[in-house]
């Protein structure tokens, strides 16, 4: 994941690092405005509930401010998104997935109905409870791969995991999505 | 269905988990609110004393046999770096002591804390620096200086606690100390060693 920011706009992570770190604590914002668009849908479809979503995002941004002077300055995102990784297992194993988390999100699926009308809302509904259903492990991976584009090194580098155990989760996280949408699609 | 179908089902999939999602309104001021006031724990005095009380050792009572075997266990590492490692360059050895200095060394006002000796062999090292929660883990900030031997070492004083360190080796490789306890690996996947600083030396 490079680093982001329109050098002709915007400063890059790593001058904005050397900011925050030179003690402006609010030049961490332009961090935290880049990033978290990005990070709240990783959170948001990997935990299916808004509020451990935020709760998430809110701790990968304090621990990653807590010890940024360890942070490669150019690749500030990708190391943000290992901390989030992180924090979404432990707030995953902790709470555990409650029932029905996604149809409980009344706000995502508000806003999904005024967007999108009632046809998407209700594919969109069908898809998160196809997500929650995957194994976490399955789905961080599908997530990683088709919600942020990552190749398979970048994933391996947030995850830990060998290249070939991500490839293997991502296909039967793929096989396991189309067995449960090809079911709702027949119905 | 056939194989483009099933293809065209996962990016329709994958085009709604690339939708932006909803997320409470003032959350990134929410995050900002949490920075700063993490800041502010890292800075105040009475801030940091609280944390350091919260994280303070405690004594823990063993029993004989558990003492050996701690002790063997100690004795399973040195033995493994009798035998080296066989990259080369990856440091023969590394450890951290304490110095038994004469006084008590404070590095801030009021913080009572002990000198501490790093201690890195690695002859084919260019630069080594110790870098730790004590010092931001920050390579610049205490870089080692080497003996003639290729022995690397730093001292400074550390707050009386518990401190989770590492050596850069070259500016850019993470070495942590065999000789000490290590930290599970933390949010950035990597393990720290461990080093408690108590009232008196070992």
């Amino acid at each position: 994941m490079p680093s982001e920011g329109n050098p002709d706009v915007e400063p890059s992570d790593a001058a904005v690092i050397e900011r925050v770190l030179g003690g402006d604590v609010d030049a961490y914002g332009l961090l935290v405005a880049r990033y978290r668009p990005r990070a709240a849908r990783f959170a948001l479809h990997m935990l299916g509930n808004r509020e451990d979503a935020e709760d998430a995002l809110q701790d990968a941004f304090v621990r990653a401010y807590r010890s940024l002077a360890r942070c490669d300055r150019d690749r500030f995102g990708a190391w943000l998104f290992r901390i989030l990784v992180n924090r979404c297992r432990t707030s995953g194993a902790r709470r555990g997935r409650r029932q029905q988390t996604f149809v409980a999100d009344d706000f995502a699926l508000e806003s999904a109905a005024v967007e999108h009308g009632e046809e998407r809302s209700a594919w969109r509904e069908e898809i998160d409870r196809a997500l929650e259903r995957l194994d976490p492990a399955q789905r961080e991976a599908f997530l990683l791969k088709y919600g942020d584009e990552l190749s398979y090194e970048e994933m391996a580098e947030m995850t830990g995991a060998g290249v070939s155990a991500l490839k293997m989760r991502v296909k039967r996280a793929c096989d396991r999505l189309r067995e449960m949408l090809r079911e709702v699609e027949r119905v | 269905m056939s194989d483009i179908e099933r293809d065209e089902l996962i990016e329709r999939v994958a085009r709604e988990v690339r939708r932006p999602v909803a997320v409470g309104p003032g959350l990134d001021a929410r995050i900002m609110a949490a920075v700063r006031a993490e800041r502010s724990r890292a800075t105040d005095p009475a801030a940091r004393r609280a944390w350091r009380w919260l994280v303070r050792p405690r004594t823990v009572a063993l029993s004989p046999l558990a003492g050996l075997a701690m002790a063997a266990g100690v004795a399973g590492v040195m033995v493994l770096l009798g035998r080296g490692d066989s990259r080369p360059a990856s440091p023969a050895a590394t450890t951290a002591v304490l110095v038994p200095a004469a006084a008590d060394v404070r590095p801030a006002a009021n913080t009572p804390a002990r000198e501490v000796q790093f201690v890195l062999v690695a002859p084919r090292a260019r630069q080594v620096a110790v870098v730790g929660d004590f010092n931001d883990w920050d390579p610049a900030r205490t870089p080692m200086r080497v003996s003639a031997s290729g022995v690397w070492s730093a001292r400074l004083p550390l707050a009386l606690g518990r401190h989770e360190y590492a050596f850069v080796v070259d500016g850019a490789g993470w070495t942590l100390d065999p000789s000490a306890p290590s930290a599970p690996a933390d949010d950035f996947g990597k393990p720290n060693s461990v080093i408690t600083v108590g009232e008196s030396a070992p």
